[in-house]
């Protein structure tokens, strides 16, 4: 074969080469959103994943429909993807409330329930209390399953009509809240990212400072270069071990938000150190002598002159820390658990968004739910991305200064 | 009086210096500190049932069979299922990585250049799982297409899972340590007359093997420790060594993951075995790049 014909054939490999790798991102991007941007909504965001059950007590007063019954209609809202009407909405004074019979589809599971599709702005909900005397929230789309202890299942809307106009008194009334949603672990993720930043930010930052402004090569320089670079290496899984040895069961933080946010930030030390010691290192040396000329100790140096100018550095540091807490899950499996709920206290469980898109889809086999939690943190992703582009330009143009 | 004070004074400022300077040390040694606390908490778990005789070390190696309701725990098929998964990984995720990085650094236009790099930092930030619910929604029906056998979870999934996931962390290797070699080496090559092909792959290349052999290695670590990906396309049998490219595999971070929630005792401690038999794995890895990086700084 001659050189030409050689160096096209050289060349049209790396050219295919590089095809495939993008298009092996596009088709990674292109089937999450295609799978699961049918399943990304309001209600998607803003509800917790699982239903709950409970008992609200609610006024028994009479509220006329300020609105004519056809524009009530009109507002009744269904979750398209869930829900199908089988009756036309029935509005009852007695809870302000319209309610419709649909077909409600929870995953695998097909019933037929009664919902309440709108809700006056008067109405009794709104001062609904539970057992304990606790406001409790009762929005559109919740179910209504029973009235003072009489069950719906098999009653026509119109039927639980007169049901609850024949009340007198306190309605007690037992509702699910619709689950389906991803809020908890919205939630979840942003303690995690805050609390494991609170930690691991100024360790990483002080212990870049050390690293670049203080510490003369030797042995212990080596040492935390060397122990950095380990801890970059060390997969997830083994950090998640050691996180459930000693967080989870010797420190007796059970699997909890501490545990998982405490692992996570071991996680991050490498990133961050890494990234402020480059942004540190690209401060002039002329700064540091300026600045010592004037009389500033190395101590005012470090924090008047040498951090400010490495701000954007941190900044990257703190990005490229956040897209690490929101992909982690092996470690968080292990140390922060798979339950999907706002944790209440620093103590108590609740698995952040890739938890819950493994969990989706590994135990509920649920490709469509996990490719629609994959938008939301694919967007995160980007976002970051470009911000941290954004950050790494500012430090160049403060460079080139 | 007042040089002594100011002497004082000065005495103090050192003196809060000089203890500002050990905090930041011993923050900086937080990750020294981490890296032997991990180290004894999994060995010190992981070793218990060897040391206590609990169950013994040959047949945990060499066994074949995980079955903790009868007490048989061997993990060597797990140790040939990584060992193969990622070899397979770094046979076909490898030449592509190198291409592409050749690509970016040698032939593409600056602007489309930037837009690669920008393409391989998305890829390289999307999640691990993502990746698994790729792997379980595209590539795991379409092997059970070609697959002689009734489940498309297989070595095959795994691989080609892997072998994209360490895209990424190659070709960024690969393309920094392309981008450092001396102009001079191709001008020289140029001058001599060879084509733009050979100099890349007869000059530019040898130049920069040991970045990107640093490049591979922490390829071969991102896929011998990936644990979430593999485990939704990988089928995670009890028992077998793979044979065929279309059987299951039990990786040794997914034989963990899976079971750490629920063990207990014996169990539990053999998994933390688990972790160290994976935990030597990645210190010789380690040790490799440290290796290779002080030979890149040295020349």
């Amino acid at each position: 074969m001659g050189r030409k014909a050689k160096d096209i054939l050289v060349k049209s490999i790396i050219y295919l080469a590089t095809g495939i790798t993008l298009s092996v991102l596009l088709f990674i991007i292109g089937f999450i959103f295609v799978k699961g941007i049918g399943a990304i909504n309001w209600n998607f965001i803003s509800r917790d994943y699982n239903e709950k059950v409970f008992y609200a007590f609610v006024e028994n007063s009479s509220v006329p429909l300020t609105i004519e019954p056809k524009v009530m209609e009109n507002k009744t809202t269904y979750d398209k993807k869930y829900e199908t009407p089988l009756e036309a909405p029935v509005y009852v004074e007695n809870i302000g409330a319209a309610i419709t019979k649909v077909q409600y589809k929870y995953y695998s599971t097909d019933r037929e329930q009664f919902i309440f599709s709108y809700i006056e702005k008067n109405s009794p909900f709104q001062n609904a209390v539970q057992s304990n005397g606790a406001p409790v929230d009762i929005g559109t789309d919740y179910i209504l399953q029973s009235v003072n202890g009489t069950d719906l299942t098999g009653l026509s809307t119109n039927d639980v009509k007169t049901l609850i106009n024949d009340q007198t008194g306190q309605l007690k009334l037992k509702v699910i809240s619709p689950g389906g949603g991803i809020k908890s672990n919205i939630i979840t993720t942003l303690y995690m990212i805050l609390l494991s930043l609170a930690v691991a930010l100024p360790i990483g930052i002080f212990g870049a400072i050390y690293l670049t402004e203080y510490a003369k090569a030797g042995k212990v320089v080596n040492t935390i270069r060397f122990a950095t670079e380990c801890l970059a290496g060390i997969p997830s899984i083994v950090f998640g071990l050691f996180g459930m040895a000693f967080f989870v069961v010797a420190l007796n933080f059970q699997i909890s938000l501490l545990s998982g946010s405490l692992t996570v930030a071991i996680i991050l030390l490498p990133v961050i150190i890494r990234s402020t010691e480059e942004a540190l290192k690209t401060v002039p040396m002329a700064f540091r002598q300026g600045s010592l000329a004037l009389g500033a100790t190395k101590l005012q140096t470090i924090f008047k002159v040498i951090l400010p100018c490495a701000v954007p550095g941190i900044a990257t540091a703190v990005l490229l820390s956040v897209g690490r807490v929101i992909g982690e899950s092996a470690a968080l499996l292990l140390t922060a658990g798979t339950v999907a709920q706002i944790p209440g206290t620093l103590l108590s469980p609740g698995s952040t968004l890739t938890v819950q898109a493994y969990y989706v889809a590994k135990e509920e086999g649920n490709i469509e739910l996990a490719c629609a939690i994959g938008i939301v943190i694919i967007v995160i992703v980007i976002i970051l991305n470009i911000l941290s582009r954004i950050a790494s330009d500012k430090l160049d143009v403060f460079n080139k200064k | 009086m007042e040089a002594i004070k100011l002497k004082k004074l000065k005495k103090l400022k050192k003196l809060k210096e000089k203890i500002i300077e050990n905090f930041f040390l011993i923050c900086a040694l937080v990750a020294v500190i981490s890296v032997l606390a991990i180290t004894f908490f999994v060995f010190y778990n992981g070793l218990k049932p060897f040391v206590t005789n609990s169950y013994p070390f040959w047949n945990f190696i060499s066994g074949v069979e995980w079955r903790p309701g009868s007490n048989m725990y061997g993990i060597f098929y797990m140790i040939v299922g990584s060992v193969f998964a990622t070899t397979g990984a770094i046979l076909i995720g490898v030449p592509i990585a190198i291409f592409t990085a050749v690509f970016i650094a040698e032939m593409a236009s600056s602007q489309i250049g930037k837009v690669i790099r920008f393409a391989v930092e998305l890829l390289a930030g999307i999640p691990s799982v993502l990746y698994g619910v790729f792997g379980l929604g595209i590539i795991v029906p379409y092997v059970l297409k070609i697959s002689p056998k009734a489940q498309g979870e297989s070595l095959l999934a795994t691989i080609l899972v892997l072998a994209i996931m360490i895209l990424p962390t190659v070709i960024s290797i690969s393309e920094t340590s392309i981008g450092a070699v001396p102009k001079a080496y191709r001008e020289g090559s140029y001058a001599l007359g060879a084509s733009k092909i050979q100099t890349i792959f007869k000059v530019v290349i040898p130049a920069a093997r040991s970045g990107i052999m640093t490049g591979v290695i922490l390829g071969i670590g991102r896929a011998i420790g990936e644990t979430i990906a593999v485990m939704l396309v990988c089928g995670n049998p009890i028992a077998g060594i793979p044979t065929s490219l279309f059987d299951q595999i039990r990786p040794l971070t997914t034989n963990i993951a899976l079971e750490m929630g629920y063990a207990s005792g014996v169990h539990q401690q053999l998994l933390y075995s688990t972790g160290v038999v994976l935990f030597v794995f990645i210190m010789i890895i380690n040790v490799i790049v440290n290796k290779l990086v002080k030979v890149r700084v040295d020349s």
